[in-house]
């Protein structure tokens, strides 16, 4: 009543701007300086490298630049960058679940805050100078490999550079803090109280777990596993760094038609694969989880049993 | 007979019109002479230099007054390849500040000032000769003022007007080099004395060790140098040999394209690399047991490329930026850029400076006229997006 | 409580929390260590980082003297704080108009602020090169606007897409977590809309802000590979420097001037998180809105 009474008084002091009006400069900005640009982008995916002087021409408009896209060795390119990006993923959420499970239900509320800061600390250094760090110390001439040499575990230097799995623990040292922070917040918000009554009620840990922690935490997994999937997939320089000519991921291929190949027609057609590939896996796994969560629910429907008669 | 065979191959460092009278003995006649003069024009530098704190000098071998220059200097440049101590100096000698940004590969640079059309902001670009006549046509460099760097007369003759750049009209020459293999002898045991033998090696003994150079023209050069085609060759045929080896079997056995393997590669990274000679030297210089390793140059051919200073077209710093060309060219200087990167940089009598200041590994700087008589100048033809296709496509092979 | 043997309950959760402490400790040594050896290494004499050759400051002397890294750092944190200058603005707003002013606007908006957060930044790297030499203007070397180059410019634009989307995910989140009701009381008592908007609605979102803020100059500051593209000359922010070294020989210098950097940075971050409890802010709190409604 109040509310409405509140309304119609503003409403009547002054003309009423579009409601949209205050989202509008961000509107402008991202118009001019994203999407015109990105269509920009796809439209060049159309066309064709007229010789080896220019890097575009789009007088004929082509679809062959696709089909060169996908031809064998790239799609191999694109697939391993898949690979590394969901592995990489899931990696991060089993490392980073536990740990969040424990800051926010162990840990004495006062020393969340702090606990939680000494997180982020190691992404104050720069992204790239942080990979350095891994190729340090995976470095055949570096620490670890002397330690194990000077050790005896070992009679050779390490040699874990330039390999797939040094990509892998690159993405994932990388990421992490990612999936820890929406993991943290959803566990964070859990009422305790929730997980004490299914006790109470006589469920198992895992029980308790499964069926009152995992689907309330759920919100939070899944922003974790969208905010680490979506920039992995597209970056390319984690794998640079640390994976020789192992760590050829997507991006790096469009990167080089715009720096070496100049082909700009060519390293559009495998951006927007690129960007189809990442909404097609996310679109997917909705999809899927939508799925199970449909099932979940009709499975786990509760049917109440006639009262007990209880002896008083 | 043996003379003529060496006047074919010595054109590539000289013109037309000098081949004729360019002999063998011509050759190394003419680099006494020039080793003399240089060292007397080394003695009368000597005396002249201690001076040029203010802006307006240019340089210790005198010359013209030069004009006020800028009060800064973009360079579009590789990494690494001049000595930081020496844009400091030029800073506290003539007053610009050296701003530097790198590229990887001459298509870069070349993409990139293309792409900007004369507006890059940059002032001087360094690319490799071959590619020269491509930025001509495109227009990206600006003709030069031969008269605006009196050094560039301490350049022996040898080195100076180009096939690809006729009378130096845009470039001046910054260094040049070759390319060849650096080994790991504690992992390698079969000797490599040819391109082959590396390619074998590479499938067999070095087999997921080996690293090559992140170049799409020095990487087709890696298989006809080896199988004694000509590396600038654009017949499809050859291309399509070139294609099928390199993605199909050299691919899966390289370990990584890296254009700086030498210091990796005595880190332990690679077991063997194809390499430029400067670089592997660095590797060299940077342990305490260089006989572990074992530099080879490549044989029975291989690859001559020179670097040169030009100056970008629409360059907004011109005077700093001669400035800059001829102080670098001072021998003096000169010297101490060879001593940071380990190319010849082609000034008079720099050879026995080095040789006098006894810096270590000269035999991977100064080759001498038989290892010359194999090095090819290569060329940028139709042939260059196909191999930077097929240089793609092994990439992607390289990483399953 | 329940009536379980109170012993065999406590040997349980113990097992449990003991694993569970190991492995969050493990977590924190993996986090660390490179950023260890990073330290570590900043004091390696040697000319080449990779090789360890004693301890000594010549890292520390030849960083801060090379002109080269002290200008790259000096850019980076002046687009760091305009970019987080214009996502902050623009992503407040918008921020506030998601969660205020809905309507039919509103799900292509956010459609619009999706796409953004899922492009890889290849893909945005690219367009904006193409974009930039195509429209000129203030955007290449021919216009000059005073006191700020157009490189700095690029960069500035560039960072400022990805950093305005984040920033209104979160002021939105923020504000939709918390009811009109306040905004209404204070409209019920007459409070004109200007005073309304200094004084509920801006204290309300402003740990969202300032969270936003500080999540954009982070991410200006690391940004490499839009910076890769479309920086200009002379105005090469700090991880293109690394990376350009990264593709030739990497030098103590980079270790050193990292170090420093990582020094300052939680320095900085120190008087922040002062002056939030100050305002009383719990740095968990501050670190709750930052993730994006989660």
């Amino acid at each position: 009543m109040a509310q409405r009474v509140a309304e119609s008084e503003r409403g009547s002091r002054r003309i009423r701007a579009p409601r949209f009006v205050m989202a509008l400069p961000a509107w402008i900005w991202f118009a001019f300086f994203f999407t015109i640009p990105v269509l920009w982008i796809a439209y060049y995916s159309f066309g064709y490298k007229p010789n080896i002087f220019s890097t575009i021409a789009t007088d004929k408009l082509t679809f062959d630049r696709y089909s060169e896209a996908l031809s064998p060795e790239f799609l191999h390119v694109f697939k391993q960058t898949l690979q590394i990006s969901l592995l990489g993923t899931l990696l991060t959420l089993l490392i980073g679940f536990p740990f969040a499970y424990w800051l926010a239900t162990r840990v004495a509320e006062r020393w969340r805050g702090v606990l939680l800061g000494l997180v982020i600390v190691p992404f104050f250094v720069n992204f790239l100078v942080r990979t350095v760090g891994w190729l340090i110390l995976l470095s055949p001439g570096g620490p670890l490999s002397t330690l194990l040499l000077r050790w005896g575990i070992r009679d050779q230097p390490i040699h874990l550079l330039q390999t797939r799995g040094a990509v892998q623990l690159g993405v994932v040292y990388n990421y992490l803090a990612l999936m820890i922070f929406p993991l943290f917040v959803a566990l964070d918000r859990l009422d305790p109280a929730l997980r004490e009554a299914s006790k109470d009620l006589g469920a198992s840990r895992w029980r308790t777990f499964r069926q009152v922690t995992l689907p309330l935490a759920a919100p939070g997994i899944v922003a974790g596993l969208l905010l680490v999937f979506i920039p992995l997939t597209g970056d390319y320089i984690t794998a640079a760094v640390l994976g020789g000519a192992k760590g050829n991921m997507a991006g790096a291929l469009v990167a080089s038609q715009f720096t070496t190949a100049q082909n700009w027609a060519l390293g559009a057609a495998q951006a927007v694969i690129l960007i189809i590939m990442i909404l097609g896996t996310v679109a997917l796994f909705a999809l899927l989880g939508l799925a199970i969560r449909t099932t979940a629910r009709r499975t786990r429907r509760i049917t109440l049993p006639a009262p007990i008669e209880r002896a008083t | 007979m043996a003379d003529r065979q060496d006047e074919r191959f010595i054109n590539i460092l000289a013109s037309q019109a000098t081949a004729q009278r360019m002999t063998r003995r011509a050759f190394m006649t003419g680099s006494v002479v020039a080793a003399f003069s240089g060292g007397f024009l080394l003695a009368a530098c000597g005396s002249d230099d201690g001076g040029g704190t203010t802006p307006s000098s240019s340089g210790s071998t005198g010359g013209a007054a030069s004009p006020e220059l800028e009060g800064s200097l973009n360079f579009y440049h590789w990494a690494e390849y001049d000595d930081p101590k020496l844009f400091k100096q030029f800073t506290d000698e003539f007053g610009p500040s050296t701003k530097i940004d790198v590229y990887a590969s001459n298509e870069e640079a070349i993409a990139k000032l293309t792409t900007a059309a004369g507006s890059s902001g940059y002032d001087i670009v360094v690319p490799t000769g071959v590619f020269i006549p491509l930025m001509v046509e495109n227009d990206l460099l600006e003709e030069l003022d031969l008269s605006k760097i009196p050094n560039f007369s301490n350049i022996e003759p040898v080195y100076t007007d180009q096939p690809w750049d006729p009378e130096n009209a845009h470039s001046v020459c910054k260094d040049w080099g070759s390319t060849g293999w650096i080994l790991d002898k504690k992992q390698i045991s079969t000797p490599i004395a040819t391109w082959q033998d590396f390619i074998d090696v590479a499938m067999n003994e070095a087999s997921g060790n080996v690293s090559v150079l992140d170049a799409p023209n020095e990487l087709a050069g890696l298989y006809f140098w080896a199988n004694g085609i000509d590396w600038t060759t654009e017949e499809t045929a050859d291309l399509d040999a070139y294609e099928a080896f390199v993605v199909g079997e050299l691919a899966p056995h390289i370990k990584a394209f890296d254009s700086y393997p030498g210091v990796a590669l005595t880190q332990g990274n690679y077991a063997l690399s194809q390499v430029w000679n400067g670089d592997a030297r660095q590797g060299l210089n940077a342990v305490d047991n260089p006989d572990d390793y074992e530099w080879g140059l490549g044989a029975p051919e291989t690859e001559l490329w020179m670097d040169n200073w030009c100056i970008v077209k629409g360059a907004t710093h011109p005077e700093a930026a001669y400035a800059w060309i001829n102080f670098i060219l001072d021998p003096e200087n000169s010297l101490k850029d060879l001593e940071f990167h380990g190319y010849n940089t082609g000034i008079a009598g720099v050879k026995e400076a080095a040789e006098e200041a006894g810096l270590p590994f000269l035999d991977m700087v100064f080759f001498s006229d038989e290892q010359v008589a194999t090095f090819r100048a290569g060329e940028v033809n139709s042939a260059l997006d196909r191999q930077v296709e097929i240089y793609n496509k092994a990439k992607a092979a390289a990483g399953g | 409580m329940s009536a379980v043997p109170a012993a065999g309950l406590r040997r349980r959760r113990d097992r449990v929390a003991v694993a569970l402490r190991v492995w969050s400790i493990a977590v924190y040594v993996f986090l660390f260590l490179p950023i260890l050896v990073i330290v570590v290494y900043s004091f390696n004499q040697g000319r080449v980082l990779l090789a360890w050759n004693g301890f000594g400051l010549e890292g520390y002397r030849t960083g801060i003297a090379d002109n080269v890294i002290v200008d790259a750092i000096k850019t980076s944190i002046a687009v760091a704080a305009g970019t987080a200058v214009i996502a902050t603005i623009l992503g407040s707003f918008a921020g506030i108009a998601l969660a205020r002013r809905k309507g039919r606007w509103t799900p292509i908006f956010l459609l619009l602020v999706f796409i953004i957060l899922v492009t890889p930044e290849i893909v945005d790297a690219i367009a904006l090169l193409i974009w930039y030499v195509r429209i000129g203007g203030p955007f290449g070397p021919d216009v000059t606007i005073p006191a700020v180059s157009y490189g700095i410019l690029r960069l500035w634009v560039g960072h400022s897409l990805f950093a305005t989307a984040v920033v209104t995910l979160i002021v939105r989140a923020r504000l939709e977590g918390l009811e009109e009701s306040l905004e209404e009381a204070a409209a019920d008592l007459y409070a004109p809309p200007g005073r309304r908007f200094r004084q509920i609605t801006l204290p309300l979102m402003l740990p969202a802000v300032l969270a936003g803020a500080l999540l954009s100059f982070s991410f200006s500051l690391d940004d490499t590979i839009i910076s890769s593209f479309v920086s200009a000359a002379g105005a090469s922010p700090w991880p293109v420097v690394v990376f350009s070294s990264l593709r030739s020989v990497l030098r103590p210098e980079i270790a050193s001037v990292s170090t420093l950097l990582l020094l300052l940075t939680l320095f900085a971050i120190a008087c922040v998180a002062l002056v939030l409890r100050r305002g009383g802010q719990s740095g968990e709190e501050v670190a709750k809105t930052m993730t994006v409604g989660g």
